[in-house]
């Protein structure tokens, strides 16, 4: 028999190239991919889009810039609470936001900072968890109103964008 | 995690292409290039093979820290334990033995001992089963999986984590080889079980890592002094410190080189110097503390200044000292605020702060307070009031509560107590259900400014998040001597508010009577008085075979005063002999124009009742046989001979806090998974070399 080395060899090659090429893409590709598999495509590609730094990251850079985000946005929300209490609202609203201001403090000071941190350090199921818990905070708020709340739109989004990081940290996680 | 694939399993030299040698083995250069090629091929197989093993090896390991080795067993876990073989033997003629365990050692009685004089050694063992057994543990109070627990140290608040530390053994289920066990929790109520911090590997602390408290410096450092029991059973205190102050769970702890840093002084005995205190910060700019001791029956607390918390110098003479008391555990000194209801740093001092003197006494188990007030040039603590000065006066707690230990949380600017709840079971049930202890539902300390003479304690908010649905019951009237049941659905875990008003025609026409009360001689609910008692059954079962009475005891003495006493009573709470039976309680202060209230926290094996506001606390352990589960009822009681009561109830249901361990890393390797390598990197060299072979 002759044994040649060159089809196999080829074959081989194709192999490789062919299992790995699913695994390369282009940046946008690969944001339009991860966000695909998070509960909010439409936010999630939007959030990263428009941030400059996502064009060169990979799935790692794209978790942590959600995770600012997560941080940029509760910081924003809990100094919209802390402007609308200034202006002493009614009765029926003082105590509610009074509480929410209480939830948002701890997650702006410590649990969204230790996250990023943790990111940073590849501890991705803490990180997970402190995100997770700054959601559960932002609902905790927003449950508080019995009536209409002045904090609708800003909590959902917390805790949506929230939810877009934990989805992008499990795939960092693999 | 194995891989099951067969062609990873298979001997890279029986793969299906296998070339099978030519026979008589004679040689030519085809042959030999053949050679070459199988031997190719082979080396290729063993590759890939240790590759996948490699792989596959790394990530089943736990390479997370988080995760704590102790997993969840079986309920029926049996320790090792002297009563182990007789646990196995007929139950029903087996008797409980005398146990002691922890005084040798050094520190106070530690065995679930039975204190009534008609229960003790040679008591018969209740057949207790697993149902009830299971039924036993809480669902949103502090406890480890499993095994021991005693005294709380070192809790603290830190870079937004409550950190608690507690005596454990990891061993068994009763007191010994004493580490510190760890916990965090975002809102003291959510406990997440870490690894344990420090455990008994120095020669000072071998025998034992006992109690210690945490100081926080200025610059957010972190120090933890703790009392180690050396190889020679004498009590030493020991620095300690987190070995990464950027981690905000505080994992790993550092044991200083230098250790131990104080050794017992001349004129104390080795086995009476323990539980250093938190420091405070002193106008000379040192920081000081105080340790436990004692002089033949008098309880002592020595002082030490410190700058670094390495070099100490002992203060000439004691900060207090109690004849009669006996030996001081647990030494807890702190101020509070006369004004204020916010809680104070350690360190303060001034005008409006009185400081609190607090010790676990020895000789009796339980956790005196006294209020005073702290000169600091003099070094000295007076008591405002002699008669009630520590260890002959008012307590944390009258029922089961001891060695606890608070600490300033200064993210809500409050004092948090902590307390550790032992079991009132036979130290046979608690190896047979595998564990012993809880603590207590942390309380917020301050002082009482309606009294002017007591603190007042109160669950932490955080509790009330765990409240689910809630059902009112407005004025219900409840005539003497009747009991009206509460419909509350499950009654194992509840949290009750109750106001209570009785007749004041009857209060005031009532006859004045030299009668003196105590909860604990009283006979317990079944006594009927004038004015009392009334309250709530709790955990009972329909037919009251088994009930825990919390109730209020109203008796007009001479000169027409009322004396309102708060007791509850164990004596029915289980049809088991094997179990503690006590009537515990106290006098309650109630002022002009108060209605009586009580909040009481049930949550199966633990009742945790707080009167007027948390000026007198009862903490009570019960172990019904029948009124568990879904048997478990709630009633209101009035056992009083002449007055009526109304009462306004708001009872909540309570979920569970889901303590459980911390293992957040359970994932944390990127994306190289055995799965991605294989699909990548096996197949194409499987593929290739069947190719290669098949021709």
């Amino acid at each position: 028999m002759n044994y040649s080395i060159q089809t196999p060899l080829l074959l081989l090659l194709v192999h490789i190239v062919f299992f790995n090429v699913q695994t390369q893409s282009q940046s946008t590709d690969l944001i339009s991919k991860t966000c695909k598999k998070t509960p909010h495509f439409d936010l999630c590609l939007s959030s990263l889009q428009s941030s400059p730094q996502s064009s060169n990251s990979d799935i790692s850079g794209l978790a942590h810039i959600m995770a600012d985000l997560v941080l940029s946005n509760a910081t924003d929300t809990l100094d919209y609470i802390h402007g609308l209490l200034k202006q002493s609202p009614e009765a029926d609203l003082q105590k509610p936001l009074a509480n929410c201001a209480e939830l948002y403090i701890p997650v702006v000071k410590y649990t969204l900072p230790q996250s990023i941190d943790a990111l940073s350090n590849g501890h991705y199921g803490f990180a997970n968890y402190g995100i997770s818990d700054a959601a559960k905070e932002a609902e905790a708020c927003e449950k508080g109103f019995s009536g209409e709340s002045p904090l609708t739109d800003r909590n959902t989004l917390v805790s949506s964008l929230a939810e877009v990081a934990v989805a992008i940290i499990k795939l960092v996680q693999g | 995690m194995a891989d099951t694939r067969p062609l990873l399993l298979s001997d890279p030299d029986a793969l299906p292409t296998a070339y099978t040698p030519l026979p008589g083995g004679s040689s030519s250069p085809e042959i030999r290039r053949i050679h070459v090629k199988e031997v190719l091929a082979m080396f290729a197989g063993v590759v890939m093979v240790s590759l996948l093993v490699v792989i596959i090896g790394n990530t089943g390991q736990d390479g997370n820290v988080y995760h704590r080795h102790n997993r969840r067993d079986k309920p029926m876990l049996l320790a090792a334990s002297p009563t182990k073989e007789t646990a196995t033997k007929a139950e029903k003629a087996e008797k409980l033995q005398a146990v002691t365990r922890g005084m040798a050692a050094g520190v106070s009685e530690k065995s679930s001992r039975l204190y009534s004089s008609d229960v003790g050694a040679g008591t018969p063992v209740y057949p207790w089963n697993n149902s009830m057994l299971s039924w036993q543990r809480t669902a949103f109070h502090f406890q480890p999986e499993k095994n021991w627990m005693n005294d709380p140290n070192g809790p603290l608040f830190y870079k937004g984590w409550y950190h608690f530390f507690y005596q454990y053994n990891p061993k068994g289920a009763v007191w010994g080889n004493i580490v510190w066990g760890h916990a965090v929790s975002r809102d003291l109520i959510h406990w997440l079980h870490l690894p344990l911090a420090m455990v008994a590997d120095q020669w000072y602390d071998i025998n034992g890592v006992w109690t210690g408290s945490a100081t926080i410096l200025p610059n957010d450092q972190i120090v933890m002094l703790y009392t180690g029991s050396t190889n020679e059973s004498v009590q030493v205190q020991c620095l300690a410190y987190p070995a990464d102050h950027k981690d905000p769970l505080l994992t790993k702890w550092v044991k200083y080189s230098g250790n131990p840093v104080l050794v017992p002084p001349p004129g104390t005995g080795v086995k009476d110097f323990r539980d250093p205190t938190t420091a405070w910060y002193t106008t000379d700019g040192k920081w000081r503390i105080t340790i436990g001791s004692k002089v033949n029956k008098t309880g002592i607390s020595l002082v030490y200044d410190t700058k670094d918390f390495i070099t100490y110098e002992q203060l000439d003479g004691v900060l207090h000292a109690v004849p009669g008391t006996g030996m001081w555990e647990c030494i807890d000194f702190y101020p509070v605020s006369k004004t204020s209801d916010k809680g104070l740093d350690t360190s303060q001092n001034g005008a409006d702060v009185k400081h609190v003197m607090k010790a676990s006494l020895d000789d009796d188990r339980n956790d005196y307070y006294a209020l005073g007030s702290y000169n600091e040039k003099t070094g000295k603590w007076v008591p405002d009031n002699q008669k009630i000065d520590v260890g002959i006066g008012i307590r944390y707690d009258y029922g089961k509560f001891y060695a606890s230990k608070t600490f300033y949380d200064q993210n809500k600017q409050r004092r948090v107590l902590w307390g550790w709840i032992g079991e009132s079971d036979s130290e046979n049930a608690d190896v047979k259900k595998g564990w012993a202890s809880l603590q207590g539902i942390p309380r917020t300390v301050l002082f009482d400014q309606k009294t002017g003479s007591n603190l007042l304690q109160w669950p932490v908010e955080e509790i009330e998040k765990l409240r689910l649905n809630k059902k009112n019951f407005d004025k219900v009237q409840v005539k003497a001597g009747s009991v009206v049941p509460l419909d509350v659905g499950t009654a194992t875990q509840l949290d009750i508010v109750v106001e209570f008003e009785l007749d004041q025609k009857v209060v005031e026409s009532a006859a004045e009577s030299n009668e003196e009360f105590s909860c604990q001689t009283s006979g317990g609910a079944a006594k009927r008085g004038a004015l009392g008692p009334f309250g709530l059954l709790v955990l009972a079962d329909d037919s009251l075979s088994e009930r825990t009475p919390v109730y209020f005891y109203v008796v007009k003495g001479s000169g027409g005063t009322v004396n309102t006493y708060f007791c509850a009573d164990q004596t029915r709470s289980s049809v088991a002999t094997d179990v503690v039976k006590q009537v515990s309680g106290s006098y309650v202060p109630v002022l002009k124009g108060e209605t009586l209230s009580l909040r009481i926290l049930v949550d199966h094996s633990i009742i945790e009742s707080f009167a007027q506001g948390g000026r007198t606390t009862i903490t009570t352990r019960v172990y019904p046989t029948q009124a568990i589960y879904g048997a478990a009822r709630l009633f209101l009681f009035n056992n009083a001979t002449d007055t009526s009561f109304t009462a306004s109830l708001q009872i909540w249901q309570m979920n569970s806090a889901f303590i459980r361990p911390f293992s957040p890393d359970a994932a944390s390797h990127a994306s190289f998974t055995p799965v991605t390598v294989f699909i990548k990197f096996i197949v194409p060299f499987g593929i290739f070399l069947t190719l290669y072979f098949v021709r």
